[in-house]
């Protein structure tokens, strides 16, 4: 391998490319790192990459080196087997021999997002001791400029959190021992890591998975996408989501494949940096969100694609967000002149509660379409359209292996083919509930089957994800619950307690859904338009943004049957009004 | 200090009336500058004052005020 970086395959190469799914389900994870830095302690682990400066290049060799140093470091301030410890680290090189080295010890790493400046100190407080109370944190492995935010929550009668820990400046320290350390003993079955299905601050619900649960997973979803040593893995994904963790964290690692891996702020202040790193790095997969294609392909400009070549890419999966066909078209429109190939453009189905990938869509092969009819499929029906253009809606892909969906009604009995239904599935690497979470664990899981919310139908083998069954709104691939913005929106004053309703709206230029608000208020004139930005900064304070706000005066809001303000019977009244103005 | 210009075209970019944007002024305090809208601005300062950033010097920008600076000095603070 070259020092500058991986040369392509040539055609030859390819057509005998080796697959790398001897992944052994019934081992450790540190162990199968372990043994692949055994086998070729020089290769290629993972490139870090950041805006200025030559990246970080950890090989397999030096990153176990380095975990088993955060592991020593770690035992020796009281991490034991067992312990949870949750990871607020912004893009740093050490975070990877950080998280291993806490996995080593047979600990569970969480990694939790680093508050946005926007985001208030009490509220990120407030969250983060709502998630230690539900997620049972022990440890919090941080920068030292967050000790004095989080010193509040350490130690009190309601929080499960003992202490702070710092150890990535002590890993700046000459090694003394960096020999490799040998896993806590355990079993495969043992819990692995925790992650949080995504939502607003404090309430997202706890996943813990095995080390079965990954190895498995990541062995068929490996084949799923026809993984081989050839492939190179490049990713600006926040490691606390789950497309970040295990398709492009634990896939690349386990299997052996490079990770290129950037920074989420770096990369949405200056989109082009992915291309930019897929192009020198020679990346061939990368997984991205659907508002992603739209702001690379509107926010990019030539003269900065100078010399970025796409064509090492062999696969982009679209994942995290209902898969937009407009957006595909952009950015194959926008990106073919540099190398992009139109069977590059993948998506697949996946969540937190199976690991990770339900579906996918194939190789080689570009995500398939169909249009349908509008109004059929509003009435749950597949059918093609009777008048004019009817939507697209784009496959993600067939089952994973090891997976099996139904498409189900209201009393999840199910639906024969060619209807829309609430998407509920099974798989050898299912969560078995969540983590102190019983009453949620009962909503979603009943005998063997996780109902997701999600609404969707299944075409000739292909499954499609149309929308939500629950008003959740996904803005750039955050789940945002409605009643969060709701509950901060209605603490404003000038603001009617209780007669607000939020929903998401779909921004076809962002790729994404909007935020809207819809709040009765007696004010008027310029009051009524302070109290516009008043909202606006009531979002802010839960780090989420609300981009349209409606004032509208007392009793405009239509009720539902239960005689709370109607989130669907409003979002329709307000979008049909501003469409005639 | 930030320059009105430069105040304008953020507020139109955000469809704020008015915001008091001052030197310290961080995306996050003002309303509507969140992460995804923060390259649309910058494309915007880009266009009206006809200059271009690299990504090296728009990752490193905090404030307003470091805003103003790195135009000013591909401007010559014409």
């Amino acid at each position: 391998m070259s020092p500058r970086g991986p040369q392509l395959p040539s055609t030859d190469q390819r057509a005998m490319k080796r697959p790398v799914f001897d992944v052994d389900a019934a081992s450790l994870v540190w162990d199968r790192l372990r043994s692949l830095a055994d086998a070729a302690p020089e290769a290629e682990a993972i490139v870090h990459v950041t805006a200025e400066g030559a990246p970080h290049r950890w090989t397999r060799g030096a990153l176990i080196r380095a975990a088993s140093r955060a592991a020593r470091w770690l035992d020796a301030h009281g991490v034991r087997k067992g312990d949870v410890c949750a990871l607020i680290v912004r893009h740093h090189p050490d975070f990877y021999p950080t998280y291993l080295g806490i996995s080593a010890l047979g600990a569970l790493p969480s990694v939790l997002a680093y508050p946005n400046a926007r985001l208030h100190p009490d509220k990120f407080r407030e969250g983060l001791q709502g998630m230690a109370r539900r997620s049972g944190l022990d440890h919090v492995v941080t920068e030292r400029d967050l000790a004095e935010v989080i010193a509040p929550v350490i130690g009190g009668s309601d929080s499960t959190i003992r202490q702070v820990l710092h150890p990535l400046e002590a890993l700046d320290l000459p090694a003394v021992d960096d020999a490799p350390v040998e896993h806590a003993p355990g079993r495969a079955d043992d819990a692995c890591l925790l992650q949080h299905s995504s939502g607003t601050t404090g309430l997202q619900k706890p996943v813990v998975l095995s080390h079965r649960a990954i190895l498995e997973h990541v062995r068929r979803y490996g084949e799923a996408i026809a993984l081989s040593e050839h492939d190179r893995v490049a990713s600006w994904l926040p490691l606390y989501h789950d497309m970040g963790l295990i398709a492009a964290f634990y896939l690349p690692l386990v299997c052996g494949v490079p990770l290129v891996q950037l920074s989420p702020m770096e990369w949405v202040a200056a989109p082009v940096l992915l291309l930019q790193a897929i192009s020198r790095e020679r990346a061939t997969l990368c997984w991205l969100p659907n508002f992603a294609y739209n702001l690379m392909a509107d926010r990019i400009r030539e003269d900065d694609l100078e010399g970025v070549s796409l064509d090492s890419v062999r696969m982009l999966v679209n994942c995290s967000e209902p898969v937009r066909a407009d957006s595909h078209e952009r950015f194959r429109v926008r990106f073919s002149r540099h190398g992009l190939r139109p069977e590059a453009l993948g998506a697949c189905y996946a969540m937190a509660e199976t690991t990770y990938a339900v579906t996918q869509t194939t190789p080689g092969r570009e995500a398939r379409t169909i249009v349908v009819d509008r109004e059929a499929l509003a009435a749950g029906h597949v059918a093609p359209p009777r008048n004019g253009a009817g939507r697209i809606c784009v496959s993600s892909g067939r089952l994973v292996s090891g997976c099996r969906v139904r498409i189900v009604d209201d009393r999840r009995e199910e639906l024969p083919p060619g209807r829309v239904g609430e998407i509920a599935m099974s798989s050898v690497s299912m969560f078995d509930g969540y983590r102190n979470y019983p009453e949620k664990t009962a909503e979603v899981l009943q005998h063997g089957w996780y109902y997701s919310g999600d609404l969707g139908f299944v075409h000739e083998g292909e499954h499609y994800v149309i929308g939500r069954k629950k008003d959740l709104v996904i803005v750039a691939g955050n789940n945002v619950f409605p009643e969060d913005v709701e509950d901060a929106v209605g603490r404003v004053p000038g603001i009617i307690p209780g007669r607000v309703v939020a929903f998401g709206a779909d921004d076809e230029r962002t790729g994404t859904e909007v935020l809207c608000v819809v709040a009765e208020t007696q004010a008027e004139g310029d009051v009524k338009k302070l109290l516009g930005v008043a909202v606006q900064q009531a979002g802010m304070k839960i780090d989420v943004t609300i981009t349209r706000v409606y004032l509208v005066p007392p009793r405009w809001l239509i009720k539902s049957s239960s005689g709370k303000p109607s989130r669907a019977a409003n979002k329709a009244r307000v979008l049909e009004q501003a469409s005639v103005a | 200090m930030v320059a009105d210009k430069l105040e304008k075209v953020i507020l139109a970019e955000l469809g704020l009336e008015d915001w008091d944007i001052v030197d310290d002024t961080a995306a996050g305090a003002v309303p509507g500058w969140d992460s995804l809208n923060h390259v649309r601005i910058i494309t915007a300062v880009e266009d009206e004052f006809q200059v271009r950033f690299r990504a090296s010097e728009i990752v490193r920008l905090r404030n307003v005020g470091q805003l103003q600076a790195l135009l000013d000095g591909k401007t010559g603070a014409r």
